[in-house]
């Protein structure tokens, strides 16, 4: 059961933000709630104030910009982002993923920006907009600034927000034209245990561009530099051929770690498995000529 | 069995309590509302062993709401030990605690929030012990004893063949041995020995336990999801020295059970609590408290195998160990029922068995669907396919050969094989195809089991009330867990009666009113229970004739009821005009009262098996080799029921116990470190979903009227569990050669298994 | 604006409105079933997997366990009570009965909402699409193939989506 805590309602970005101010460690931002209530119900954490962030007017909304930039409300939920036809139409990759968040119920509640905040490992979202280079506005009543998502996340359960900045939204660029990107989780328990993303772009029968991250595995997302630069910049053959190394350097590099999804050199192989899988499926939505973004 | 005699047996009425689980209407003991009601909730030891020092309670005491804050001194009880076989479980922990989650402080407050924020506010000072967190841990020489003095509850027939090893922590010893095993091992061609690992489960039920008590000049009433009211009520009646008639324990709709809620689980404490605070008391756990109240025996068994080249087999040993948790409970009747049901339903002339119930500092383990033959037919049916393997035989005929045949004896002195096994096996061989090609990384696999069903020598009985107006109210004590007793139970009455299924209205159980009943387990109440609402039925129907046959002129014997009528030749009466006639407008009713009381006391179980439930799969997997995930194609389950009473029922429960066990097969597993239960809830205990279910999954009945139940029926429930995990395990051998002795079968240990016959890797 | 230690809200529930006064860390099951006495709400998992307390917020379904009871402000909640019009039960009731979809009936009620929302936004679904999105309501009895079957008939009966909205 939850302990009793007060609940503010702030109606802008500076008043949440003073509220994060004004009362430091007991108060914690609120939207959808599905990982906070859980970890205040089984008596993890306690605030005494939660600052509801759906009753800033804007947060939640979804908008596209003239350069094809995805503008993300920090309280979009998931469901709004697997169904709405702005993020189907332009960024499949993101509408599947979201699509198979965690499960309907939860999907209907939580939103993008309290995932991301909440920086719970085991989850989908952030290494596929790391691989998009997404960036995250984080406001304060002082000021704003922007992070990609690459320095969001610090560790589990910890981002680089400041005490009173607020995550408002997060902004997804377009990959290249001839460019396609896959996200590949593999999982039994309810959260997932393996995440990985792949964005790939070509030129003249080259792999121009291809991006690679890692979640769930190791404390936090991250891209795979290594694995990067191994198939970036030379003849698709030569990419495909060189996907079992990039494989294993992106499984090592993923800092892998032991939980009850299971042992780390078990995940680091399936980061390898995952990488090809990824791969193969962004590049045949490119040769069928229907990109998977 | 030729059915056409039959009005309302044999077919899928529609279940009696459908509309009111569809429209939540349905009332579970968690929706019980009385005026007056508090609430408790627990403080439970975080660590497996210690010596209780001291709980320091005036903080939670005066805190908002709370009317009482109690340790096990504080109960108002003549007993504070409980248990079905051993009296060792204390109702809150007293003086030391054994296991982690262990209750040992009860808030009793007007909400359960204020009763939650008392139990947050107490202190309790505990030195830790060293604990035995395994069953291997627990028999190592040294182990701390978790319980070095016991003592027995002589409840059960059964159970007075307990035999605890002194010194040490085993509670019960089970052992049978038979032929000669040293001839037969050194004749033999192939001798197979491996150890197969079985994990603790965790039931989740949905409904969590949840116990409401009244205690007052009257008596005490207990409102609880129990599968055994009468067995709590003994148990109340022992721990409050009250007469029995002055105990009631009321069961409404359960929300699953699944063994889970067998004998006695926290009604004590609600009870204690409602005693010590003068008023009704609530006690719901929490799911996860739940799974810190019972769970499934984890199991090794090692198997060893003797069998000669033509696929004969001579000799089988085997040595089961059985975690069973801080308490008894009802560990070692699933030890023995483990160990005897362990040689599988095979003809084999040398025998030696042995199962073993340890203690250990974890949560205690009790009944789970099917009391010990899923972790022995594990092993057993694994092996069954590696020794066909290396006598280059095909699994299905190496089974067909040496499968019991009907009226073969299993063990002396106990019932005769009263099926067909090998027809039901090749049916559901057939149903999946058995031998067809299969692409690549697919696999098929077989297995068969059978246990003793309906429970040993076990008791029922139940009273049919027929009223002035033909309507009828059956009275029995059996417990719908969502297995459909009472429907099957009114179509029983109803067709015995000879009046429509629509006038029976069934009782829910209350032992002052309801009468004696074992409990609902063991797949024993279409058969059991059956057969006493039979016998009931058939004495209110004789009962009837006799006031009918003045009326109708005619011999009582020459009278038939059929449709609600009371019929001689062209001649009829109603039914309540039969009982109305007789009774005139005094009123009154005809009351036939029958009972099942077995008279068989022999065999190595102390009774004689009433009969035997036999299951049989067949499954087809895909293996992704490259992650090491196994999923489920195709699958069928074969149940023999002797005759369906509602065949709809009886393949649905089949279906569900076939999915329930394909959960430890690929991915069940209470995961523990040094006593601590790391994943309590849904997030990291995985349960089968609509995702898991197969393409195909299909169930056979087989009905051949051969049961001794009423019509012929068998019972059906647990059989579908059995075969799951081993034919999943075998399918997979088959499928990419790689076969596992521990479930589940993970992708990570499929992937090891894989890698290690690759040569790439450690082994497993 | 100063912290709230209780919500003033309306809320219409199964048609009805209802103005009350919440402290802003009840659920909304507690909301649902403690202060309406809808009892037809099941509690069981408590982390948003199991889906016994299944129930729509407009046309969402949500998990009342982890759903505050303030969010309902200003929404529709429906509940399994609300579902059947007098003795006429919702085709997905009816289609739960008459294909045998339950056994002891604790995640009836959240299964059946959560049939509810999903014909509702996709009136003809596959067995694929059934499974996938139903997966998140748990059912530990039937083995799902039978609540499967029920909820491919309902979707085949017109007019699935109707009697049951109430608005």
């Amino acid at each position: 059961m939850l302990r009793p805590f007060e609940l503010c309602e702030p109606t802008s970005v500076a008043e949440a933000s003073g509220l994060l101010a004004q009362h430091g460690d007991a108060a914690r931002l609120y939207a959808g709630g599905t990982e906070l209530l859980l970890a205040m119900k089984e008596g993890l954490v306690h605030y005494d104030y939660l600052v509801n962030l759906k009753t800033v007017p804007g947060l939640a909304g979804l908008r596209r910009d003239a350069d094809g930039t995805l503008r993300i409300g920090a309280a979009a939920t998931h469901r709004a982002l697997e169904r709405e036809p702005l993020v189907r139409e332009h960024f499949p990759a993101l509408a599947r993923l979201e699509a198979d968040v965690a499960n309907v119920r939860v999907r209907a509640v939580g939103t993008l920006g309290g995932n991301l905040c909440f920086a719970e490992p085991h989850a989908d979202p952030g290494p596929l907009l790391q691989v998009f280079a997404a960036t995250a506005r984080l406001e304060r009543a002082g000021g704003e600034r922007t992070v990609p998502l690459t320095a969001l996340f610090r560790g589990p359960y910890e981002t680089c927000l400041e005490g009173d900045e607020v995550l408002t939204e997060i902004a997804v660029p377009p990959l290249p034209p001839r460019s396609a990107a896959a996200y590949l989780k593999f999982g039994y328990l309810e959260r997932p245990s393996v995440g990985v993303a792949v964005a790939l772009t070509l030129d003249d029968g080259r792999v121009a561009d291809a991006r690679v991250a890692v979640g769930c595995v190791g404390p936090v997302p991250c891209r795979m530099p290594e694995a990067e630069a191994m198939l970036r910049d030379r003849a698709i053959d030569e990419s495909v051929a060189a996907l079992a190394e990039a494989g294993r350097r992106a499984g090592q590099a993923a800092d892998a770690v032991t939980d009850l999804h299971g042992s780390a050199d078990f995940k680091a192989h399936l980061v390898g498995v995952l990488l090809k899988r990824a791969f193969a499926q962004a590049l045949a939505s490119l040769r069928d000529g229907s990109p998977v973004l | 069995m030729a059915a056409e005699h039959l009005s309302v047996v044999g077919r899928s009425v529609p279940r009696l309590d459908a509309r009111e689980k569809v429209t939540g209407e349905a009332r579970y003991v968690s929706d019980l509302v009385l005026p007056g009601l508090v609430h408790a909730k627990l403080w439970r030891s975080p660590v497996p062993h210690a010596r209780l020092l001291g709980v320091e309670t005036s903080r939670a005491a005066s805190a908002p709401g709370v009317l009482a804050v109690c340790t096990a001194a504080d109960l108002p009880v003549a007993r504070l030990y409980y248990g079905p076989a051993f009296r060792d479980q204390p109702i809150l922990a007293h003086e030391e605690v054994r296991f982690a989650g262990e209750p040992v402080v009860a808030a009793v407050a007007d909400t359960e929030a204020h009763a939650e924020a008392a139990v947050g506010l107490l202190e309790v000072r505990y030195e830790e012990q060293p604990a035995a967190t395994s069953a291997e841990l627990a028999l190592a020489s040294g182990a701390p004893l978790v319980h070095p003095q016991r003592e027995r509850a002589g409840r059960f027939r059964d159970l007075a063949g307990l035999r605890p090893v002194p010194g040490t922590n085993v509670c019960h010893h089970f052992e049978y041995a038979r032929g000669d095993r040293a001839r037969a091992f050194a004749e033999a061609d192939l001798v197979v020995d491996e150890v197969y690992r079985y994990p603790a489960l965790s039931h989740h039920a949905l409904e969590p336990h949840c116990a409401v008590a009244r205690l007052d000049e009257d008596g005490l009433t207990v409102w609880t999801g129990t599968q055994h009211p009468f067995a709590v009520r003994k148990e109340l009646a022992e721990i409050f020295d009250l007469p029995l008639a002055r105990v009631q324990v009321v069961v409404p709709l359960v929300g699953g059970a699944f063994g889970g809620k067998c004998y006695t689980k926290i009604e004590p404490i609600a009870a204690a609590l409602a005693a010590r605070v003068g008023r009704p008391v609530r006690l719901a756990l929490s799911l996860e408290e739940s799974a810190r109240t019972v769970t499934r025996h984890a199991v090794t068994v090692r198997l060893r195998t003797a069998v000669r080249r033509d696929g004969t087999l001579l000799a089988r040993e085997c040595d089961a160990v059985l975690d069973t948790g801080a308490y008894a409970d009802i560990g070692p009747r699933v030890a023995t029922k483990a160990g005897y049901r362990a040689p599988g339903p095979y003809r084999i002339p040398a025998l030696r068995i042995e199962a073993r119930c340890v203690y250990t500092h974890n949560v205690p383990a009790g009944a789970y669907r099917g009391y010990g033959v899923p972790q022995v037919t594990w092993a057993s049916e694994s092996q069954m396919d590696v020794l066909a393997e290396r006598l280059g035989l095909d699994p299905l005929a190496f089974r067909l050969k040496n499968l019991l045949k009907r009226g073969e004896e299993y063990v002396a002195g106990d019932t005769p094989m009263d099926g067909d096994l090998a027809e039901g096996l090749q049916g559901t061989a057939q149903a999946v195809d058995w031998g067809a090609a299969l692409g690549p990384g697919r696999g098929r696999g077989l297995a068969v089991a059978m246990k003793d069903g309906g429970g040993t020598h076990t008791v029922s009985s139940a009273v049919v009330r027929i009223h002035a107006d033909g309507s009828v109210s059956l009275l029995a004590g059996t417990v719908e867990v969502g297995q459909g007793a009472q429907t099957v139970l009114a179509q029983i009455a109803a067709e015995t009666l000879g009046v429509p299924f629509e006038s029976v209205v069934v009782a829910l159980p209350d032992t002052s009113l309801t009468p004696y009943d074992h409990g609902t387990s063991a797949s024993r109440s279409t058969t059991v229970m059956g057969l006493a609402v039979q016998a009931a039925a058939r004495d209110a129907r004789l009962q009837l004739c006799a006031l009918a046959a003045d009326r109708l002129g005619a011999d009582p014997a020459a009278l038939d009821v059929r449709d609600g009528r009371v019929v001689h030749g062209a001649h009829s009466l109603t039914v309540a005009e039969v009982v109305r006639g007789h009774f005139g407008f005094v009123g009154g009713e005809v009351t036939g009262v029958g009972s099942f009381v077995p008279t068989t006391w022999s065999g190595t179980l102390g009774g004689a098996t009433v009969f035997w439930e036999t299951g049989m799969g067949a499954a087809e997997v895909e293996v992704d080799a490259e992650t090491g995930a196994v999923r489920l194609r195709r699958y069928v389950s074969a149940a023999d029921v002797g005759q369906a009473i509602n065949p709809r029922e009886c393949a649905a429960q089949d279906e569900g116990a076939a999915m329930q066990g394909l959960g430890p097969a690929l991915f069940e597993a209470r995961v523990g470190e040094a006593g601590q239960l790391l994943n309590p809830g849904l997030i990291d205990y995985r349960l089968p979903t609509f995702a898991d279910l197969p393409d195909r999954l299909d169930t056979l009945l087989v009905e051949n009227g051969d049961g001794p139940g009423p019509f012929g029926a068998k019972g059906v429930g647990e059989s579908g569990t059995f075969c799951v995990a081993p034919a999943v395990g075998n399918a997979l051998a088959r499928a990419v050669g790689v076969r596992l002795t521990e479930l589940p079968l993970t992708p990570e240990r499929v992937w090891r298994a894989l890698q290690a016959a690759r040569g790439d890797g450690p082994p497993p | 604006m100063d912290p709230m230690k209780e919500v003033p809200m309306t809320v219409t529930v199964n048609g009805e409105r209802h103005q009350l006064t919440v402290p802003p860390w009840e659920t909304l099951i507690e909301c649902l079933r403690d202060r309406l006495g809808l009892l037809g709400v099941k509690k069981s998992c408590e982390v948003q997997v199991c889906g016994a307390c299944t129930v729509l917020l407009d046309d969402r379904p949500v998990s009342a366990c982890t759903v505050l009871a303030f969010e309902a402000r200003g929404t529709h909640v429906r509940t399994i009570e609300g579902l059947a019009r007098g003795d006429d039960l919702h085709p997905v009731q009816a289609a739960f009965v008459e294909h045998g979809a339950l056994q002891c009936g604790f995640c009836t009620p959240g299964m059946i909402m959560a049939t509810v929302a999903l014909l509702e936004e996709n009136p003809t679904p596959t067995a694929d699409q059934v499974k996938r999105y139903m997966r998140g309501n748990i059912c530990r009895c039937t083995g799902y193939k039978r609540i499967l079957e029920a909820i491919l008939a309902a979707s085949r009966q017109p007019g699935h989506a109707g009697p049951g909205d109430g608005r």
